[in-house]
């Protein structure tokens, strides 16, 4: 700014403003540039921020939001990305066409053969 | 949102069974005459997922199950006439099903409907009477040559039972896993119809296991075991392997087998005599591409019989074959080890083109007719 020492109508010097302990407005000077200099870092730190965040979700998407289901509940389901989950029991067999597996009621399984 | 409980219905139809992970949701329900199985991650994508699992097998069934009035194959089976237009999923399940009999030089073929009906499989198994004093009727087998197919037009002679057992439950499997992914933000599913399986989006670590047996066992059971009630038979070893990608079906004379004439039948029917396959594999499982190339292949070798494990090696597609006698054998990289990663090659082997491998040039005619595997890209003559 170029008016910072100007005298403006109404206005008060503060108590001590030409002391010589304070050159002529060195106090309110290097507060403003204090705080220009805070602002800048500030800026900067902000920009490097979002310059960060941005590099970051571009290879890592936010989780999708879950979609209704009766099965939201169940822990650990995290959104597709580096978690992908490790399993040692057998999902499914694989054992030929054709035995008929029932599910009933409760869960139980009824598993019908039908070599004779 | 409530929470899951194992046991309890999952969507309409499904049951949850518990495997005790809370990172995958396994669901099952019965469906084409057999149980489907769902596995999905995150599980929390488990509801949309079943519903495009729902409508995928709907309208398979409602196309090509020859055990449904109001399928579209019932209709053209009823039909006076030898010329139809069908629909696309239709057309393609016919389509995949020709290819595969041109790949395999005829082993596995379509056009074996009236000589399973004539043996006694005329109906969803479930209801087909196992000890029948009917006599045995033999009808030969008309041929997938005589079966033409024109984008959605399909001309096939009047009389003729299609029956797409052989790549049908695959294709589905294919169908409805890829259909499932797409509608996914992100990881994976499996989805096995009857133990043909097909995997699509983000294997789990490790990749998805399955266990490999001779009969279809609960997945938690990790070694075959003696049949209930039944005679012994000296069973293999199960095998659990890991499938990140593409697909693995198993083909087994073990399982659906009902008694006609004095004789005891089964339902892969070698296209060649009209009756079931007789060669030394009882069970085949085979990792490929596609889920349809791999019910096809598996389903071929056990027609095969002692060219199978040739033919399979020629291919490049791991395989376990196991004898009657219980003896096993590996094949193109099949792994040894339980839990073992099997690994199917990167590009399918069967081509719709029609420079299909081992295919023949043979019409349609009766038994013993030169039908079989060849090499690859060998063409047969008749």
């Amino acid at each position: 700014m170029d008016h910072e020492d100007e005298e403006r109508p109404g206005w008060v010097r503060l108590p001590g403003y030409d002391d010589d302990a304070y050159p002529h407005g060195t106090a309110r000077a290097r507060g403003i540039r204090r705080t220009r200099r805070a602002s800048n870092w500030t800026v900067a730190a902000l920009i490097a921020g979002v310059a960060a965040a941005t590099g970051y979700f571009a290879h890592h998407p936010p989780a999708a939001a879950p979609a209704t289901s009766s099965v939201t509940g169940v822990p650990g389901g995290t959104a597709a990305g580096p978690h992908k989950p490790t399993l040692n029991t057998p999902v499914t067999t694989s054992g030929g066409s054709g035995v008929t597996v029932s599910t009933g009621p409760g869960g139980v399984k009824t598993v019908t053969y039908r070599d004779n | 949102m409530d929470p899951v409980v194992p046991g309890q219905p999952a969507a309409p139809g499904w049951m949850l069974i518990d495997l005790g992970s809370a990172m995958v949701a396994v669901v099952e329900r019965d469906a084409l005459g057999t149980s489907a199985r769902v596995a999905v991650w995150p599980p929390y994508q488990l509801a949309r997922v079943l519903a495009v699992v729902d409508a995928e097998l709907t309208l398979l069934d409602r196309q090509a199950s020859r055990f449904r009035e109001d399928s579209e194959i019932s209709a053209i089976h009823r039909s006076a006439a030898g010329v139809h237009r069908v629909s696309e999923g239709l057309a393609e399940a016919i389509a995949v099903a020709l290819s595969a009999a041109r790949w395999t030089g005829g082993l596995v073929d379509p056009t074996v409907g009236g000589a399973l009906e004539s043996l006694g499989y005329d109906r969803d198994f479930a209801v087909v009477p196992q000890s029948g004093d009917a006599p045995l009727v033999l009808t030969a087998v008309p041929g997938w040559q005589s079966v033409q197919l024109d984008g959605r037009r399909l001309s096939l002679p009047v009389g003729s039972r299609l029956d797409l057992g052989a790549t049908a439950k695959g294709l589905g499997a294919d169908r409805t896993a890829s259909a499932a992914a797409a509608a996914m933000a992100g990881g994976g599913i499996l989805v096995s119809l009857g133990g043909d399986i097909a995997v699509a989006g983000e294997a789990p670590d490790g990749g998805w296991p399955v266990l490999v047996a001779d009969e279809q066992e609960p997945a938690s059971t990790r070694h075959a075991r003696p049949r209930p009630g039944g005679p012994g038979v000296d069973r293999a070893p199960a095998q659990v392997v890991r499938l990140s990608a593409g697909a693995l079906a198993t083909s087994s004379v073990v399982s659906r087998r009902w008694r006609r004439g004095g004789r005891t039948l089964h339902h892969i029917v070698d296209p060649r005599t009209g009756l079931p396959a007789t060669g030394p594999w009882r069970t085949v499982s085979v990792a490929a591409t596609t889920c349809a190339e791999a019910n096809a292949a598996s389903a071929a070798a056990i027609v095969a019989g002692d060219q199978a494990e040739a033919w399979l090696a020629a291919q490049g597609l791991p395989a376990r074959l196991v004898a009657h006698g219980g003896r096993v054998r590996l094949v193109a990289g099949w792994p040894e080890a339980d839990g073992g990663l099997v690994e199917p090659p990167a590009a399918c082997r069967m081509t719709a083109g029609p420079k299909g491998l081992g295919m023949t040039q043979a019409g349609p005619r009766g038994p013993a007719d030169g039908r079989g595997l060849g090499g690859p890209g060998e063409a047969r003559p008749a």
